[in-house]
């Protein structure tokens, strides 16, 4: 899900693609993304209905979450946000207890084996405060009445490109390849309050595996289970070669719970490319709040002159 | 109605306002009263609008039905010359089923003598014949011996309740299927690419007596495609002889979900893939690597709930382009219907078993697909009992989650087939499973209902904040007046029940 077209915006100069960083070395956009909601269907509703599978009977395939009791999911939300909630398209947000109550519903419908949560707004980890499915992992940037801070600025394009949280996740995660051996547990460890300027939060008590055990593959990247089946000769009449043929070649290294084909990575990402500046959220509310002064003047004045 | 002029307010150009019309004292009460009539009326267009629609929902029946447990008969018959061996067996299958409770729930095994009571269902029968043991229909052919008791029972217990499949390869029961045959050329232009296949050939002969033989189960939809530009994710590492290995790792990620398109998403059905994969003549052999690093003889893998790939590896002295014939699908295709049969959850047959009348490989027998149908249908049940307990859960936990009657309209239709499948559980095989099968599609149906779709959450001081500008400014100047109507009309009536002169500016309201 992303609300705004950043690759496609005629005010971006590199047109199809939204570097994260000011030297350009890393194009997110890449060659093989998929939107599958955009602009104004990035709404509360359909993300919920996205997360519950409470969807037309009409919607196609790529716009459903396909997943099962095996599956893996990673969530990921940025934007503006703040003590229990995150705003969707400058006219509604979601809050805490609706994506909770989305997962329980996940939960009771077996729609998950696992849930990776994260998060990157201002006052993010009251964000994951309210859930109550087992089975979730949930990480956010910044503690309560704490902003969340942008790292790069791009002179070229003219708006911050990356939030530092995210910068530095990223940073961790792009030494990750599908077959490494790194857990939820490292990616924590990296955390750097000094460098990303908030206290990011770990939420671990719904879930049931030890973090040094969960790979950061059992979440990114589509890593699926193989067994190697064995050579079926041509032959006619030949009896079923029976169950104890088969070579169990488990290619999941992991001791805990084996990750299905199934393991959906899914991405529900809700961006907006100007990325939090403290300073734009306090002129934002220093506005809001004199605008709202203006009207009721107005309206008194109005009144008295009557 | 002012008849006369005061000449008072005639001189100052103002009129007395007790002497205006609209300020008659009824014509402001009526006023007054309109709103308030207007307000009262709209509290139940607004109490019926803003509510959200809540059906009971029959939670009693879906407990006790959730409570229920399916219990298949299964009716297995020794032939009255071997009546002796009857109790012994009986023994031995009652420790059976006592070792594996997980394997044989839902499962009543009773014998008996052939030929002593009529049965409902078609019952399993035990025939003597010393040498193989043999199936022909639902007849079991052995050497019924009593020394070869132990063995018998530890046949019928792999026949009647086959162990499940290890590991979670087997899909999820749905009543469609599609089957999604894929041949990938990794890279054509690099020269012997594969140009086409006889794949309807390939199906024909391998793939169809399955899905005809399993058409009781499921429904299932085939599309094949050809591509000629399929590139993988990753290097495949070079090991020695000239050749490229896919280590285990590398099968995990094996399949380029970015980049290549395996089904077409006309429908939301679970799509079974099957692709062959033709390496690019850069890359070619290209082997699968043990855990050693040793290639391995097999050129297939599974993954899964996804599907079967085999990779193959055309003569590397092979310049244009080739065409696979029904002859090579033959070596390629029994890989396929292997794959598909363990993908689909048939159990196998206990290996020194055969069935009669064989003519070709993966011949489904009567007692594999009775197993699997059991086995479906118990799944089925199970799977809609939970998640019809999960609605009621979630229906008393989250208040603010509406639900109308296309909802309760499912769960009822769901609870009867439940009802239906466990009436039919005795009599039909075939019913019960079709029976379960449409219990769990109305329950998962109400369950993903569209309109199901709880309120978002708003904190009571939103509430208020958002209520109290738009209310507030009207309804304070509403109940300021009638207050003060109120407490005029009073004072009238005390005026008049003291014996007082009525005041000036009630008088034509009286009049």
């Amino acid at each position: 899900m992303l609300a705004d077209d950043a690759a496609c915006n005629s005010r971006n100069k590199f047109a199809g693609s939204v570097y994260a960083n000011p030297g350009r070395q890393l194009d997110l956009y890449g060659d093989n993304i998929e939107v599958d909601y955009r602009g104004y269907e990035v709404t509360v509703e359909n993300f919920i209905r996205v997360l519950t599978g409470r969807v037309p009977p009409s919607l196609p395939r790529s716009k459903r979450l396909l997943t099962d009791s095996n599956s893996n999911i990673f969530v990921y939300m940025t934007g503006h946000g703040g003590n229990e909630f995150l705003k969707f398209q400058d006219n509604e947000e979601i809050s805490a207890f609706d994506i909770a109550d989305a997962f329980e519903q996940m939960y009771q419908k077996k729609r998950y084996n696992e849930i990776f949560f994260m998060i990157d707004t201002c006052q993010a980890n009251t964000m994951y405060s309210k859930f109550y499915s087992p089975n979730i992992l949930a990480t956010g940037s910044s503690v309560l009445d704490e902003s969340s801070y942008s790292h790069d600025n791009d002179y070229d394009i003219g708006v911050s490109v990356i939030d530092r949280y995210t910068h530095y996740v990223l940073e961790f995660l792009e030494g990750i390849n599908k077959t490494s051996h790194a857990s939820m547990q490292d990616l924590f460890n990296s955390y750097d309050v000094g460098k990303i300027h908030s206290h990011p939060g770990v939420r671990d008590d719904l879930f049931k595996r030890p973090l040094d055990k969960a790979l950061i593959t059992d979440f990114f990247g589509g890593v699926a289970q193989a067994e190697v089946f064995p050579p079926v000769e041509p032959q006619e009449g030949t009896p079923n070669s029976g169950e104890d043929g088969i070579v169990d070649v488990d290619v999941d290294l992991d001791a805990g719970p084996a990750v299905g084909v199934a393991n959906e990575t899914t991405r529900a990402q809700m961006s907006s490319p100007d990325s939090i500046h403290s300073w734009t959220l306090h002129a934002l509310k220093e506005l809001r709040a004199w605008a709202c002064l203006a009207v009721v003047g107005i309206l008194v004045a109005f009144s008295w002159s009557r | 109605m002012p008849t006369g002029r005061d000449p008072e307010t005639e001189r100052d150009g103002l009129r007395d306002p007790s002497q205006l019309y609209f300020q008659a004292d009824h014509v402001r009460r009526t006023i007054i009263a309109a709103y308030w009539i207007i307000i009262f009326l709209a509290v139940p267009l607004w109490w019926h609008t803003t509510s959200i629609e809540r059906l009971p929902l029959p939670s009693a029946l879906v407990e006790s039905q959730a409570e229920r447990e399916l219990q298949f008969p299964i009716r297995l018959q020794v032939p009255e010359s071997h009546a002796v061996i009857l109790p012994r067996l009986q023994g031995l299958l009652r420790e059976k089923t006592l070792g594996h409770p997980e394997r044989w729930k839902g499962l009543d095994l009773q014998l008996s003598v052939s030929g002593s009571a009529p049965t409902e269902t078609e019952a399993y029968k035990l025939s003597h014949r010393l040498g193989e043991s043999l199936i022909d229909k639902r007849q079991f052919i052995h050497d019924l011996s009593i020394e070869q008791m132990p063995e018998l029972s530890a046949l019928l217990c792999d026949l009647l309740a086959p162990p499940p499949t290890h590991g979670n390869l087997v899909f999820q029961y749905s009543p469609r299927y599609r089957l999604a045959f894929s041949l990938l050329n990794e890279d054509s232009a690099s020269g012997g690419y594969v140009r086409t296949w006889n794949i309807t050939a390939g199906i024909s002969r391998h793939i169809s007596p399955i899905l005809s033989r399993m058409s009781v189960l499921h429904n299932f939809t085939l599309e094949s495609q050809v591509q000629f530009h399929a590139p993988l994710a990753f290097e495949p590492r070079s090991i020695p002889d000239g050749e490229y290995g896919l280590s285990q790792e590398d099968l995990t990620v094996f399949v380029n979900s970015a980049e290549w398109t395996l089904s077409s998403s006309v429908s939301n059905d679970a799509v079974i893939h099957f692709v062959i994969f033709a390496p690019s003549a850069k890359r070619r052999p290209l082997r699968i690597l043990g855990s050693d690093g040793a290639p391995l003889s097999s050129n297939s893998f599974l993954l899964p709930q996804w599907g079967g790939i085999y990779i193959l590896n055309a003569p590397s002295s092979m310049e244009s382009s080739r065409d696979l014939s029904s002859v090579d699908l033959d070596s390629i295709f029994p890989t396929f219907s292997e794959q598909l049969i363990t993908l689909l959850g048939i159990p196998r047959l206990p290996s020194s078993v055969q069935v009669r009348h064989a003519n070709a490989r993966n011949v489904i027998s009567e007692w594999q697909l009775d197993a699997l149908m059991r086995r479906r249908t118990l799944e089925n049940t199970h799977g809609s009992q939970d998640t019809l307990r999960s609605i009621v859960r979630l229906v008393d936990q989250i208040e603010n989650m509406p639900f109308g009657a296309s909802v309760r309209g499912d769960i009822q239709n769901s609870l009867a087939a439940l009802e239906k499948a466990y009436a039919e559980a005795s009599t039909s095989l075939s019913h019960a499973l079709t029976s379960s099968a449409e219990a769990l599609t109305m329950a998962s149906r109400a369950f993903f209902d569209p309109g199901m779709l709880a309120l978002l959450y708003f904190p009571a001081e939103h509430k208020y904040a958002v209520y109290m500008p738009l209310f507030a400014s009207a309804v304070v100047p509403l109940i300021a007046t009638a207050l003060r109507e109120f407490m005029a009309w009073k004072r009238q009536r005390r005026g008049i029940a003291g014996g007082q002169a009525p005041p000036i500016e009630a008088a034509p309201a009286r009049g």
